[in-house]
C-alpha cells in the first residue's frame, strides 16, 4: 500500500514536470495540467469562499444565531448576480455603490495620511538632518528625485530650459525605480522556480535534505 | 567573434532555460555556501522581536500568502516563529487570504512543536476573516470581536493568552507576510490609523514599492523576498536560536548563480544587439 503523502508528492511532482514541459514546446501533458489546474482552482475557490465567507457571515448568523439583520447584506450580495439577467442588470449598481462608498470612507482618511502627508513629511528637510551628513545626502537625493519625477509629469508647459533639465533628471530617477522594480521581479520569479526545484529534489527525489 | 556574439543574441530561448535550470540545480545539490549578510531592514525586524520580553505582549503575524508565493513567504514565517518561540515571545496568527489558513496553521503548529510551545498559552491561530482592510480596522477596536472563534472553532474569549489582548495597543509588532496589496493596507490602517508598529515580509515583486514607507519610518522593518527570508534565517542561526531547516538559505546559492547567468545573458544579448545594429547600418551604407 502506497502512503498517501507519497502518492500526493508524486502527483504534484508529475504535474510540475508537465507544466515545465511547456518550456520546450506546447504539448498534451502541459495542456492536461493547465486544464486540471483551472478546473480544480475554480472549484477550490468556490468551496473555500463559501465555507470561509458565506457560512460564518450569513448562514450561521441568520439560521443559527437568528440575527436577521445579516439578511440585508446577504441580499445586497445576491444582487451582484443580477448582471446575468439583462432586465435586472441595473440592480448590480446598488451593492457596487455600497461597496465603493464604504471603501472610500474607510480609505480616504488613513490613505491620505499614510500615502501623501507622511510621504511629504518624509521628503522634507528638517534641522535634525543637518546633524548627520549621510542622512542629509540621502534626503537631498530623495528631494531631487521627487521634484524631478513630478516635473517630468508636468505637461502644462513645454519642457524647455530649466524644466527640461529637471524633467531629464526626473526620468533618470524613474528609470532607476523601474530597474529596481524589474530586478526584484526577476528575483521573485527566480525564487518561485527555486521553490519548485527544491520540491522536486528534496520532497520528491530526496536528493537533498 | 562579432558573428558569434550576434548569433548568441539570437540564441533559441530553450538554451537559456537549460542554462538557468543548471544554474539552479547544481548549487542545490552541491551548496556553494555564499556568505549571507543581513540588510539593515531585515536586522531591524530581528532586533524588534529580540527586544520583546518573554511572555509579554505578543506579535501578530498575518499569513496573507497562498501557495503561489509560498517559496518566498513560508520560510519567513518559519524563521520569525522560530525566533519568537525560542525566546518565549508569544504569537497570534491571522490571515486575510482564504487560501493561506492551512499554511499559517501548519507553520505555527510545526514550530510550536519544535520548541514545546503550548496552544492558547504561547500562541493562537485565529484563521481567516474576509474583509481585508475592514478586518485590519476591526482588530484595532477589538480582536476578539473581530475573531469570535479561532481556527479550530474555540471561542477566542476562552483562549488564555488573549485575555489581556484587546487591540493593537497590546501587540508588540504586526508582521504581514504577503505578496499582495495587503502589505500597504496594514501600514495604512494598522500603522497610520491605530499607530501599531508594522514590519512587512513581502515577495520581492512587492519590495520596491515599500521602500518609501521605510524611509518615512511607517515601516519598522522589511523582509524582501527569498533574500529577506534567508537573511532572517541567518540572523536566527547566528544568534543560536535555531538550527532548524533553512530552506531559504539553501535557495540563496541557487538564486545567486541564477542571477549571474541572467546577467551574463543580458550583457551578451545587449552586445549582440548593438553589434547587429552596427553591421546593419554598415550594410545600408554599402
Amino acid at each position: 500500500m502506497i502512503p498517501m503523502d507519497t502518492l500526493w508528492t508524486w502527483i504534484a511532482a508529475l504535474l510540475t514536470l508537465a507544466i515545465f514541459s511547456f518550456l520546450y514546446k506546447d504539448n498534451p501533458f502541459y495542456k492536461f495540467a493547465e486544464h486540471l489546474f483551472v478546473g480544480i482552482s475554480a472549484g477550490y475557490w468556490v468551496m473555500l469562499d463559501y465555507y470561509n465567507s458565506v457560512v460564518p457571515n450569513l448562514i450561521v448568523p441568520v439560521f443559527k444565531d437568528h440575527n436577521f439583520w445579516f439578511i440585508i447584506p446577504g441580499l445586497l450580495g445576491i444582487l451582484f448576480f443580477t448582471r446575468f439577467i439583462p432586465k435586472l442588470g441595473f440592480l448590480i449598481l446598488l451593492p457596487i455603490s455600497f461597496y465603493i462608498g464604504g471603501y472610500a470612507g474607510l480609505y480616504i482618511g488613513p490613505g491620505l495620511q499614510a500615502r501623501l502627508l507622511k510621504q511629504l513629511q518624509g521628503s522634507m528637510l528638517s534641522p535634525a538632518d543637518f546633524a548627520d551628513p549621510g542622512m542629509l545626502i540621502n534626503k537631498v537625493i530623495v528631494l531631487i528625485g521627487i521634484l524631478g519625477s513630478m516635473l517630468y509629469f508636468y505637461f502644462s508647459k513645454e519642457h524647455k530650459g530649466v524644466l527640461k533639465v529637471a524633467s531629464n533628471i526626473g526620468i533618470w530617477f524613474i528609470m532607476v525605480g523601474f530597474g529596481a522594480a524589474f530586478g526584484y521581479t526577476v528575483m521573485a520569479r527566480a525564487s518561485l522556480l527555486i521553490g519548485r526545484i527544491q520540491f522536486l529534489l528534496m520532497d520528491w527525489l530526496h536528493l537533498i535534505r | 567573434m562579432n558573428d558569434l556574439l550576434i548569433k548568441l543574441a539570437k540564441i533559441d530561448r530553450r538554451y537559456i532555460f537549460l542554462f538557468v535550470a543548471i544554474a539552479v540545480i547544481i548549487p542545490l545539490l552541491f551548496p556553494l555556501n555564499f556568505p549571507t549578510r543581513a540588510t539593515p531592514h531585515t536586522k531591524a525586524v530581528f532586533d524588534i522581536i529580540d527586544q520583546i520580553p518573554p511572555d509579554n505582549n505578543p506579535i501578530l503575524i498575518s499569513f496573507d500568502y497562498g501557495p503561489s508565493t509560498m517559496p518566498e513567504c513560508h520560510p519567513m514565517a518559519y524563521a520569525i516563529l522560530r525566533h519568537a518561540f525560542s525566546r518565549k515571545v508569544r504569537a497570534i496568527g491571522v490571515t486575510l487570504a482564504s487560501d493561506a489558513a492551512g499554511l499559517g496553521e501548519e507553520a505555527m503548529r510545526n514550530v510550536a512543536r519544535e520548541y514545546g510551545r503550548e496552544y492558547g498559552r504561547d500562541y493562537a491561530f485565529l484563521g481567516f476573516k474576509p474583509g481585508g482592510s475592514a478586518v485590519i480596522l476591526s482588530i484595532g477596536e477589538d480582536i476578539k470581536k473581530t475573531f469570535p472563534q479561532d481556527f479550530y472553532g474555540k471561542p477566542t474569549a476562552e483562549i488564555p493568552m488573549l485575555t489581556e489582548v484587546k487591540n493593537y495597543n497590546q501587540i508588540s509588532l504586526v508582521i504581514p507576510l504577503t505578496g499582495s496589496a495587503t502589505a500597504t493596507a496594514w501600514i495604512i490602517y494598522a500603522g497610520t490609523r491605530y499607530h501599531a508598529r508594522v514590519a512587512d515580509g513581502v515577495t520581492a515583486v512587492m519590495a520596491a514599492e515599500l521602500y518609501p514607507y521605510l524611509q518615512t519610518k511607517q515601516l519598522s522593518g522589511l523582509l524582501a523576498g527569498l533574500k529577506g527570508a534567508s537573511e532572517y534565517e541567518h540572523l536566527v542561526k547566528e544568534a543560536g536560536y535555531s538550527e532548524g531547516a533553512r530552506r531559504a538559505s539553501r535557495g540563496m546559492d541557487a538564486l545567486s548563480t541564477m542571477h549571474l547567468v541572467i546577467i551574463a545573458f543580458i550583457i551578451l544579448g545587449n552586445i549582440g544587439f548593438f553589434l547587429s545594429r552596427r553591421s546593419a547600418k554598415k550594410g545600408e551604407r554599402t
